[in-house]
């Protein structure tokens, strides 16, 4: 019965059967896998040879889409950790995070001017792991500017720039600048008096350019100041213009290296004599299925722990401030990090530099008036160094790329770490930017964005109270005084008011020191704690003194509000 | 053990590890949302103190206690009890606030308390409508406004306004709690004080008190500036001064008031 039926229908024997399910589902796995089989996929996870000839590993590549992009192979001298220490590996592996959050934060983040900064709140505080999202956002943004830079540093040192490569480096100085500019345009986007005042003084750079200075900064903000039209700019930069710009120039840069010239070898493998065995070694094949893919697969599990551990435990938080006020210049403006080299470099004014130089072999000049120090600094100096630096592999004509025979050129990177830490560190508020006496001491206990120990002090410890410099001893201001700190027990017990103490002590010291020094002569100052509300305190540090040169009263105080549950940094 | 193996192992265990962290974070993370909602609203209030601070106390007061003739109190009971039903607002309190804020009050709804003198009774804030402040900001200042409301319906007794320390031994010292509290620093600068523009700045007071009426001297003076405001009115000042604040002072505390207004040298 059961025969007649399957030679009926065709059906073919039972022991058939396990067979040609089998090459049902390996046909799928080889239209899925572009053409690895099932067995192929076992023996690649068991570390085995090909089961098949040609390599099917290497028929991936040339058939799958995704993979064309990939190399069959690099040379295992290629692949040493030390020799390229995955820096290029993982800028593109940052870019693919931001890709993937930035995606994610695009459905809440509303750009425009009104509500950008609440939709950023809303990010923190209304969707789940919101906060995470914008931390790996802007660690991840961080991070791939830190490792593109550093990747440039390595390629420089090993001397990959040369000769095959000398393309690649270019497309690579080209993707340098697009990060800084994603990087940056993504800077504005929160909204906050760190964004719109960094962008400010950032585009500002362009004003003094000549002739279309002024049209390339309208163009940038979208009307005289950074408002609608700038903010609604630099997004559609961030999340369109500038992406595709990325993914364009990274897949050239990759392909290069993937397809045409591949990772260089260490110049010691590729210059010096070694036995021949050894040299065999260092130069056989490392294929990307399974090794290069593996260690691919084992770097992204690291990237992803190492990041997610990071801001788990605190080490990294995206910064917000309060709320853009095209009014109000908070005190140490400040542009991102990686610009502070530039920020330090508008501060070298090389009229002045030249006239002291001239002045020096007895001729006075004057040449401010020919040499506008923002237009050069700004303008003329960093494309000049951009070109030079994307013909490096043009200038440079030493054949050889082992250190040991490219002395000058080792040195002259050195030089130029150093020449952009120096300049970076010239950038930063503390360089160069004279900051009266009074309004330093009382910026440097609360700033006016961001932490400082007067905000730090615990809401449990504000006593209303006039606290006088000189009059009030700066010790132990609330003997009678104690309590239970929050979450703790009555071990924890705080008697006085520690914290309030010492803003009051630092508070004092420095203004007695500044009294001595001559700056603030005739001081007179106060620190007044007062309650406002139930749960709201209002501290305000005052100064009062004689202006050294005109015997003039000044007085400067600064306000601020500290609520009981304002957030613990 | 191959490397290749080894780092399938690692990777395995680093996966495994940032699942934890995710799974830790993710219990935790309600709490982190309505923690961070909390620490929001605070620094909103914090803000919007500042914004009242700069904008509002010349007649609201500088604790919100409101002045007499000018503005009403913006944390008593009455008004967060009374108010929406009186001008028969149907949205939540602090949306009034900001509606009132934003758009200001053409006409009084209480002439014969805050005539508003032909002007608008309040003007119009929002940057949208010919003012000075941005939308987050009248926010933030209905915020710090709607904070009174624990102390205005007596649930915090002790909150405002807690000034600092009154040496009750000393009448001066009491009577520069009452300035502080009466109202007072809403016209009147006292430097370190007070940063009212109203009326003249009283830093120095004591020194030309007794040189401005004939045959009064500075105390005197001062006694009838508080009681009669409209006796002498200093130059390029309006008579504006109301007396009925004073009216309802005691003796004693009129004496302390006047007391401290005589250290101001």
């Amino acid at each position: 019965m059961i025969n007649a039926l399957r030679q009926r229908f065709n059906i073919p024997p039972r022991e058939e059967w396990r067979e040609r399910i089998m090459d049902m589902v390996d046909a799928r796995v080889r239209a899925i896998t572009a053409g690895l089989s099932m067995k192929e996929l076992r023996a690649i996870l068991r570390g085995d040879e090909p089961t098949e000839k040609p390599n099917p590993r290497y028929k991936v590549i040339t058939t799958s889409f995704v993979a064309h992009l990939r190399p069959r192979y690099y040379q295992q001298a290629a692949t040493w950790f030390s020799h390229t220490l995955r820096l290029g590996w993982f800028t593109t592996f940052f870019f693919v995070v931001e890709t993937i959050t930035g995606v994610i934060l695009m459905f809440y983040y509303i750009p425009f001017p009104d509500q950008a900064y609440g939709s950023i709140l809303a990010i923190e505080s209304n969707v789940f792991f919101g906060e995470l999202l914008r931390d790996l956002h802007r660690l991840g943004a961080e991070a791939m500017v830190l490792f593109s830079w550093l990747h440039l540093l390595r390629t420089y040192f090993t001397g990959s720039y040369k000769g095959p490569r000398s393309f690649t480096w270019l497309t690579g100085v080209i993707l340098l600048l697009i990060t800084a500019w994603l990087s940056f345009s993504g800077y504005l986007l929160p909204w906050d008096q760190l964004a719109y005042w960094a962008v400010t003084v950032g585009s500002s750079i362009t004003e003094s350019g000549p002739v279309v200075g002024p049209a390339i900064n309208m163009i940038m903000r979208g009307a005289p100041d950074i408002g609608t039209g700038g903010l609604l700019r630099f997004y559609l930069q961030h999340v369109i213009l500038f992406p595709l710009l990325a993914i364009l120039f990274i897949s050239i840069h990759y392909y290069k290296v993937s397809r045409e010239h591949s990772i260089s070898l260490p110049a010691v493998v590729e210059e010096t004599e070694m036995d021949p065995n050894e040299k065999k070694e260092h130069t056989r094949r490392i294929d990307l299925i399974p090794d290069l893919l593996t260690h691919e697969i084992f770097l992204t599990a690291l990237g992803i722990f190492v990041m997610l551990a990071i801001i788990y435990f605190r080490w990294f938080q995206s910064p917000l401030e309060t709320h853009a006020n095209p009014q109000q210049t908070p005190l140490d403006t400040k542009a991102p990090w990686y610009f502070w080299w530039l920020q330090g470099m508008l501060k070298i004014d090389p009229a002045a530099i030249f006239e002291n130089m001239l002045g020096a072999v007895g001729i006075q000049v004057e040449l401010s008036r020919l040499l506008d120090s923002k237009f050069i600094m700004g303008l003329v100096v960093p494309p000049a160094l951009v070109i030079i630096l994307m013909a490096i592999p043009y200038i440079d004509r030493n054949p050889s790329r082992l250190a040991r025979k490219r002395p000058f050129a080792i040195a002259w990177g050195i030089a130029w770490i150093f020449i952009v830490l120096a300049w970076s560190y010239m950038g930063t508020p503390e360089y160069g930017i004279e900051t009266p006496p009074a309004t330093r001491i009382i910026q440097d206990l609360a700033p006016e964005e961001g932490e400082g120990p007067l905000r730090e002090i615990p809401f449990e410890e504000l006593q209303a109270g006039i606290y006088t410099v000189g009059q009030d001893e700066a010790v132990d201001l609330c003997p009678q005084y104690s309590y239970i700190p929050e979450g703790g027990d009555e071990h924890d017990l705080v008697l006085g008011c520690p914290h309030l103490t010492a803003v009051f002590m630092e508070f004092s010291e420095r203004l007695r020191d500044a009294e001595v020094d001559g700056a603030l002569p005739n001081l007179n100052a106060r620190l007044l704690v007062e309650q406002v509300q139930h749960n709201l305190f209002r501290l305000v540090p005052h100064v009062e003194w004689s202006d050294p040169a005109t015997g003039e009263t000044k007085t400067y105080e600064h306000t601020y509000f500290l609520h009981e549950n304002r957030a613990e940094h | 053990m191959k490397n290749i193996q080894l780092q399938i192992i690692l990777g395995t265990i680093l996966v495994l590890l940032s699942a934890a962290i995710l799974i830790v974070m993710g219990v935790r993370e309600p709490a982190r949302l309505a923690e961070y909602e909390v620490q929001q609203r605070a620094g909103q209030i914090e803000f919007g103190a500042g914004v009242y601070i700069n904008n509002c106390t010349s007649c609201h007061g500088s604790q919100a206690q409101g002045i007499p003739g000018r503005a009403p109190s913006l944390r008593s009971e009455e008004f967060f009890t009374a108010r929406l039903d009186e001008v028969g607002w149907q949205g939540s309190l602090e949306d009034y606030i900001i509606s009132v804020v934003t758009v200001g009050r053409q006409v009084s709804t209480r002439p014969e308390l805050y005539p508003g003198g032909g002007v608008p009774a309040m003007p119009t804030w929002s940057e949208k409508f010919g003012g000075p402040l941005r939308d987050d900001q009248i926010r933030a200042v209905a915020a710090f406004i709607m904070n009174f409301e624990a102390y205005a319906l007596g649930l915090e007794p002790t909150a405002v306004p807690v000034l600092p320390v009154v040496d009750e031994s000393d009448p001066a010292s009491v009577g520069r709690a009452i300035f502080l509290t009466a109202g007072c620093t809403a016209c009147h600068t006292i430097s370190g004080l007070s940063t009212g523009n109203l009326g003249p700045v009283l830093d120095g007071l004591a020194s030309r008190a007794g040189e401005r009426v004939e045959g009064l001297s500075a105390e005197e003076y001062i006694h009838q500036s508080l009681v009669d405001p409209g006796a002498y009115v200093v130059e390029g000042f309006d008579n504006i001064m109301p007396a009925d604040i004073v009216a309802e002072m005691s003796e004693e505390e009129l004496d302390s008031l006047i007391a401290f207004l005589l250290t101001l040298e």
